[in-house]
C-alpha cells in the first residue's frame, strides 16, 4: 500500500529501489522524480519506461539500477507494456497462479514527453479507455533530450530546440505547448494531476492519491533539464522552484474528470521574465525584438491561471 | 563486468537486480542486500566528478532535503545512535555521502538550508580534513 | 474456472475457427489484439467464448496492432501463456515489435492469416505478410487447411514455451482460402488438448517478485552481436524440439507433421515447392499428371523459420528439376523460396534446375491448371537437361509475358 509520509524523516527511511550510477546526467530531475515516486509506496511495483533518457541511462548492458521488475520496449508503447503485464497479473490472480499471491502490487509506467504527448499518444488514450489498474507518469523535460534537444509538442513556444532552433528570422518554437493535463482528464481517468519534484510534499501526497486510485492515472511531472533548458546542474531546484512560483507549471489535479483542485498556490506569485531568465533554451527571448513573445506567454500564464481558479470555484 | 562470449547469458538479454531471492525489499536497507553483479550499484560514476559535496555533521538539521533531491541516490541516510536529553536513542539522520555513485551535481549543497551550509562543493582532489578544517562561518542573512 | 465445451468427433471449421478454438483450449492466459481481415474473425470468435464464460484468460481489445503486440510482450514477460491473431497491415505495425518479443525471448503464439500487403490495398491472401517477418527471429509454422491451423497452433504453444527454445511462434494459414472456407476438423477434447500443450512454464517472469528482472536492456556494439547470436543459436538448434512435438501429436492424433512435407516424392523426376493452401492443389495436379506418367512430387516447408537447410536438399535430392512457387513478389529480387532452396541445393551432389514462379498476388487463384503448366516446364527442363523457361516467371499475369534471367 501507498505510506503516509509526513515528513522527509519518516520519508528517507525508504530503502532505495532505484540505483546509483545510472547514466543520467548531473542534477537531472528525471531521476528525482522516480525516487520520490518509487519511495512513495511499499508496494511491488512492475514498472515500464518508453525510449528516453531515463531508459537509456538505467539499463545499459550488463547493469540494471532497477530493484523492481522492469520493461522496455520501444518508444511508445511503455504504457502498453505495462497494461499487458496488468493484464496477466489479472489473469493469474483469477486462476490462482501468481507468483507471491500475498504481495500488493502496482503497475507504472514511465516516460518521457516525446514517448507521451507524440508518439506514445495513441497507445496511452487505448490505456486509459480501457481503465488498466496503472499509473502513467509523464516526465516532461518539454524536449527530445535523450535524441539531442529535439522539439516536441510540450515544447513551449519561443523555446529554441535543435529543430526550432533561435535563429536571425525565428523566435524559435512557434506553437504553444499541448495541454496533455486537460486531454488525459478527458478521458474520464480517476485521477489526474500535475506535479513538480521539488515541491515533494504536494508531489508525493498525489501520487499516493494515483496509487489508491484503482484506476489508470496519470501524472505529468515537470522535469527541469539541466542540459536542454541550460542552466547549471546545480540549480535543477532553483529552476524548478521558479517555474512553479511563477505558474508556468501549476500544481493541481483533477478527480474523475472534471473535479479540479489547485494544490499549491504561490505566495509571491513571479514575472515569466524571472523563469525565462534562468535558462538559456529562451536566451534571444531577452532580446528586444522578441518581447511581444514574453509579453503574450505572460497573457497565457495568467489566462490559464485564471481558468483553472475558475474551474475550482465551479467545482466541475 | 567482463566481456563475455554468446553462450555465457542470461537468454533474452535480461538482468536480475539481486543473487538470491528478496523480500520486502522497500525495506531492506542496501548494506543487507545481496546485489548482483549486474546492478548499477555496483557500479561507480566517481570519475564524472569535478567537484564533490562535503558533509559537515555539526551544522547539519537532518531536513533531508539533500536525500530527497539527490538524483543519485548518494545521500545516505540512516539510523543513527544519538544522544537527547541525555539518552542514547536511535534517529532517522543524515550519515554521509555515497561517493561511489554521486556525480558532483551540487543540488545536495544548493538546496541545503543551514547557515554555513552542512554540504559544501569543492575541488573533487580537495582533502575532506582540510576543507573542514576550513568550514566558512555563519554567513548571516543574505541579500 | 472456465467452461468446458463439447465438440463433436469432426467439427465443420474454418481456418478462423480453428485458431480461436486452439488459443481456447490452451487455456491462453492474455490475449491482447486488434481486428484485421481475414484474421478477424479469430478475435471475435474468441469474444464470444469470453462472453460465454468458456474463456477465464484476460481479453485486451487493444487500439492498434502494435499494441497489441506490445501488449502480448508486456503481458508475456510478466509471465504467462500469451497470444494473439493478424495479417497483413497489422502485422506490417506490429513489426517493430516482434523483433523485440523474439530479443526477449517471449513465447507469444501469433496467428497469421497472411494477406497481401498495400499499396495497392487489397483484402485477399498471399504471403507478402509472412515474408516480411521472416527475418524476426520467430519460428514459422505453415498450414494448408483448417485441422492443420488446429493442430498446429496448439503445436505452436509447446514448441515456443519449450525452456530448450523459448521463441515466438507464428502459425500461418491463407486468407480467406483457409480462413474463411469451412471443412471437417477433428479436434481434441478440451482436456486432451490442454493436456498436451501443457502448463506454462515459467522462465524469468516480471510477476516473480523475489527475483525482479530487468527486460529490454540496451546492448552496443559490446553485447548485441553476442545476445543476437545466442538468439539464433537457440533458434537455429529448436528442430529436435519441434520434431519432438510433431512426434507426440502423432502419437496422439495418428496426424503426422515434418518439418519439410513430402508428396509422391520417392520416385520423383520433378517437383514443385510451394506454402499453403497451394500445396493441396499442387498435390492434386501431381496425381493426374502421374496418371499421364509423369513422376511429379510435391514438397512444402511445414516449418519456414528455422529454416531446414538440409532436410530440403534431402527430400529434392532424386529430381532433375524444380520449381519454387512463391506467393509474394521480394521486391527487386527472385523469389524467397527460389533463393533459399537454391542455396541448399548448391552444396547437394545433383543440383537440380531450378526455376521461380510468382503467383497468386493478392489472391489471384492459383488452378490446377496453372500448376500443370508450371509442372510441364519443369518437366521440358528435367528432359534437356538444362533450363527451356527463364528462371523468373508470373502465373495468371496479364500484359506482355514478364520473365526475368
Amino acid at each position: 500500500m501507498s505510506k503516509e509520509i509526513k515528513n522527509l524523516k519518516e520519508y528517507s527511511k525508504a530503502a532505495e529501489r532505484f540505483e546509483g550510477a545510472h547514466l543520467l546526467c548531473p542534477g537531472c530531475a528525471h531521476s528525482m522524480i522516480v525516487r520520490e515516486a518509487i519511495n512513495a509506496t511499499d508496494s511491488e511495483l512492475v514498472i515500464s519506461s518508453g525510449t528516453g533518457c531515463l531508459e537509456v541511462s538505467t539499463a545499459v548492458y550488463p547493469y540494471t539500477s532497477w530493484d523492481v521488475p522492469w520493461i522496455h520496449i520501444g518508444f511508445e508503447n511503455a504504457s502498453t507494456a505495462v497494461a499487458g503485464a496488468e493484464a496477466m497479473y489479472k489473469a493469474l490472480k483469477r486462476k490462482n497462479r501468481l507468483y507471491q499471491p500475498e504481495r500488493d502490487v502496482k503497475f507504472l509506467a514511465i516516460s518521457g514527453d516525446g514517448a507521451t504527448y507524440d508518439i506514445g499518444f495513441q497507445f496511452i488514450s487505448g490505456c486509459f479507455e480501457r481503465g488498466h489498474d496503472m499509473m502513467y507518469i509523464c516526465l516532461d523535460n518539454e524536449v527530445y533530450a535523450n535524441t539531442g534537444g529535439q522539439r516536441s509538442s510540450s515544447t513551449p513556444i519561443g523555446a529554441s530546440t535543435t529543430t526550432s532552433p533561435s535563429g536571425r528570422v525565428s523566435y524559435g518554437k512557434k506553437e504553444k505547448k499541448k495541454d496533455i493535463v486537460q486531454i488525459m482528464a478527458a478521458h474520464g481517468s480517476p485521477y489526474v494531476a500535475q506535479v513538480a519534484p521539488n515541491k515533494w510534499k504536494d508531489m508525493v501526497k498525489k501520487l499516493k492519491k494515483g496509487f489508491d486510485a484503482g484506476g489508470p492515472v496519470f501524472i505529468n511531472a515537470m522535469s527541469a533539464c539541466t542540459t536542454e533548458w541550460k542552466f547549471d546542474p546545480s540549480d535543477t531546484i532553483d529552476v524548478s522552484d521558479v517555474a512553479v512560483d511563477a505558474l508556468v507549471f501549476p500544481l493541481y489535479e483533477i478527480e474523475n474528470g472534471t473535479k479540479l483542485t489547485i494544490t499549491y498556490r504561490p505566495k509571491n506569485v513571479l514575472p515569466i521574465k524571472d523563469y525565462l531568465g534562468l535558462q538559456g533554451r529562451f536566451k534571444h527571448l531577452m532580446k528586444k525584438e522578441n518581447a511581444h513573445i514574453v509579453e503574450q506567454w505572460q497573457k497565457d500564464v495568467d489566462a490559464k491561471w485564471e481558468y483553472l481558479q475558475r474551474r475550482e470555484e465551479a467545482g466541475v | 563486468m567482463e566481456l563475455r562470449g554468446w553462450d555465457e547469458f542470461e537468454i533474452g538479454s535480461v538482468l536480475f537486480s539481486f543473487n538470491e531471492k528478496v523480500e520486502n525489499i522497500p525495506n531492506v536497507q542496501q548494506e543487507d542486500r545481496s546485489y548482483s553483479e549486474n546492478n548499477s550499484f555496483q557500479a561507480s560514476v566517481a570519475h564524472w566528478r569535478v567537484e564533490k559535496p562535503i558533509f559537515n555533521v555539526d551544522h547539519c538539521i537532518d531536513c533531508f532535503f539533500c536525500w530527497i533531491y539527490c538524483p543519485d541516490s548518494s545521500i545516505l541516510a540512516r539510523e543513527k545512535e544519538v544522544e537527547k536529553k541525555g539518552e542514547k536513542i536511535m534517529e532517522q539522520s543524515m550519515v554521509g555521502i555515497d561517493y561511489v555513485h554521486c556525480k558532483g551535481c551540487g543540488v545536495c549543497s544548493s538546496v541545503c538550508p543551514t547557515d554555513p551550509k552542512s554540504l559544501l562543493m569543492v575541488d573533487e582532489h580537495d582533502e575532506e580534513e582540510r576543507v573542514l578544517a576550513n568550514w566558512p562561518k555563519k554567513e548571516g542573512k543574505e541579500k | 474456472m472456465a467452461e468446458k465445451m463439447e465438440l463433436h468427433e469432426v467439427e465443420v471449421w474454418d481456418g478462423n475457427m480453428a485458431a480461436s478454438h486452439a488459443l481456447r483450449q490452451a487455456q491462453v492466459d492474455v490475449v491482447a489484439a486488434y481486428p484485421i481481415t481475414p484474421s478477424t474473425p479469430i478475435v471475435q470468435n474468441y469474444s464470444q467464448f469470453l462472453a460465454d464464460g468458456q474463456v477465464d484468460g484476460e481479453f485486451v481489445m487493444v487500439e492498434s496492432e502494435h499494441a497489441a503486440m506490445s501488449g502480448c510482450v508486456g503481458a508475456a514477460a510478466a509471465g504467462g501463456r500469451v497470444a494473439t491473431a493478424t495479417s497483413s497491415q497489422g502485422f506490417a505495425l506490429m513489426s517493430e515489435v516482434l523483433y523485440q518479443a523474439a530479443g526477449m525471448r517471449l513465447p507469444i503464439v501469433l496467428c497469421v492469416v497472411n494477406r497481401a500487403l498495400a499499396s495497392p490495398l487489397n483484402v485477399n491472401g498471399d504471403h507478402s505478410d509472412m515474408y516480411m517477418g521472416r527475418d524476426a527471429g520467430w519460428i514459422n509454422l505453415c498450414s494448408y487447411n483448417p485441422q492443420e491451423a488446429y493442430d498446429l497452433t496448439l503445436m505452436s504453444f509447446k514448441i515456443g514455451e519449450d525452456l530448450d527454445v523459448r521463441l515466438p511462434v507464428m502459425m500461418h494459414q491463407d486468407g480467406f482460402i483457409c480462413s474463411h472456407t469451412a471443412q471437417s476438423v477433428r479436434a481434441l477434447d478440451d482436456d486432451s488438448a490442454y493436456k498436451f500443450v501443457g502448463d506454462y512454464i515459467p522462465k524469468n517472469p516480471m510477476l516473480d517478485f523475489e527475483k525482479p528482472v530487468t527486460y529490454g536492456s540496451q546492448t552496443e556494439e559490446d553485447w548485441h552481436f553476442e545476445h543476437k547470436a545466442r538468439q539464433h543459436n537457440d533458434h537455429m538448434n529448436s528442430f529436435p524440439v519441434i520434431e519432438r512435438v510433431f512426434k507426440e501429436f502423432k502419437e496422439l492424433t495418428g496426424r503426422e507433421y515434418n518439418l519439410v512435407e513430402k508428396y509422391h516424392m520417392d520416385d520423383a523426376e520433378i517437383a514443385l515447392v510451394a506454402l499453403g493452401t497451394t500445396v493441396e492443389s499442387a498435390i492434386l495436379t501431381a496425381e493426374e499428371l502421374r496418371k499421364e506418367g509423369i513422376k511429379a512430387g510435391v514438397v512444402s516447408l511445414r516449418v519456414l523459420r528455422p529454416f531446414p537447410f538440409i532436410q530440403i536438399a534431402e527430400a529434392l535430392k532424386g529430381v532433375k528439376a524444380v520449381a519454387t512457387l512463391d506467393r509474394s513478389l521480394p521486391g527487386g529480387a527472385l523469389g524467397m523460396l527460389y533463393n533459399e532452396i537454391t542455396a541448399s541445393l548448391y552444396h547437394s551432389e545433383h543440383r537440380p534446375l531450378v526455376t521461380n514462379y510468382i503467383y497468386g498476388l493478392g489472391g489471384r487463384d492459383m488452378t490446377i491448371g496453372h500448376l500443370k503448366e508450371v509442372f510441364k516446364e519443369t518437366k521440358a527442363n528435367a528432359d534437356a537437361g538444362k533450363l527451356t523457361v527463364p528462371i523468373q516467371q508470373f502465373i495468371g499475369l496479364r500484359g506482355p509475358k514478364l520473365t526475368f534471367y
